[in-house]
């Protein structure tokens, strides 16, 4: 049953994947077209992971928020994936490595390279096993994912001179942290640290 | 290492990478302006393969951008830039590789 479920969400994970993948292969977008939604998709999944967490401090643990606490790992791999794919749209639009290394130094491309091989070590892992095996030092490499996530932010910012996206994607994980801090419950304080 | 130390010190260096990032001078591409007046003046799109051919660019796309006209292109070093002209003159104003700013056409203030 949690493994059917698990299989749907990752078809759901993947259809934005799918489309663009497809958008490319016909011709109807260049590699360059597909920057800006594989980059989206990267900071939204990585949104929803790294929400339910201070949302559950806050809220308490409802069955909603535990449901999504429960799958907010599968958000965090799908949102390296994108960050993979986002990748792979960048070496088919730079075509020449040399040109590649040639604009590692622009604040704007090595900002999005940190942040991937940032999120790299929290992907990593990942599994059941890896979590186990680290203990409590699990969570504290996951938290890599917060850096990362500024990082992808800044890249963004700096390629785009847009505010507003930046601002836009920033929003809903201020809004949880302020919620977390205003109404911490004391009765859970192991969750304090998600 | 204690979890809060750590979490300290996550956000000690995200802050900064941030710092470090947004100490670039900004060079906003997202709001270049032509002054380029009413449409009907404007010469066509496709000059600018020309433009472009000459500049020995490898022309990605073409597109209006404001009341400019926008053009995504790869030099002949791989570079990847967007460059800006105006839609009467087909002057190019403004370059830009990576939201940072190359060119810029003298007196061009938009």
């Amino acid at each position: 049953m949690i493994g059917t479920r698990r299989a749907l969400l990752w078809v759901a994970l993947a259809i934005p994947a799918a489309l663009m993948i497809q958008r490319f292969a016909s011709g109807e977008a260049l590699a360059m077209d597909l920057y800006h939604p594989s980059g989206e998709m990267t900071v939204r999944l990585m949104i929803l992971a790294l929400l339910p967490g201070p949302l559950a401090d806050a809220l308490g643990h409802s069955r909603f928020l535990c449901g999504w606490l429960a799958i907010r790992r599968n958000f965090g791999v799908a949102a390296f994936l994108y960050a993979l794919l986002h990748l792979v749209f960048y070496v088919l639009d730079m075509r020449m490595i040399a040109a590649m290394l040639d604009e590692v130094v622009i604040p704007g491309i090595w900002t999005g390279w940190l942040a991937l091989v940032l999120m790299l070590v929290p992907a990593a892992i990942s599994s059941d096993r890896a979590m186990r095996w680290l203990g409590r030092r699990w969570k504290s490499w996951q938290r890599l994912v917060y850096p990362a996530f500024l990082l992808a932010l800044i890249h963004w910012l700096l390629l785009d001179w847009q505010w507003g996206p930046a601002l836009v994607h920033l929003a809903p994980l201020v809004l949880a942290w302020s919620l977390r801090f205003a109404l911490r419950r004391p009765k859970s304080p192991s969750r304090s640290i998600a | 290492m204690t979890f809060r130390q750590n979490a300290k010190r996550s956000a000690l260096a995200a802050a900064a990478f941030a710092a470090l990032g947004l100490a670039v001078p900004a060079q906003a591409d997202g709001d270049v302006t032509c002054n380029a007046g009413p449409q009907k003046a404007w010469q066509k799109m496709s000059k600018l393969k020309k433009k472009a051919w000459l500049e020995e660019w490898e022309l990605l796309k073409m597109q209006v951008e404001g009341d400019c006209y926008e053009v995504y292109a790869r030099t002949k070093e791989g570079q990847s830039i967007e460059a800006f002209f105006h839609p009467v003159t087909l002057k190019k104003l403004v370059v830009f590789r990576r939201g940072q700013e190359i060119y810029r056409a003298d007196g061009f203030t938009g």
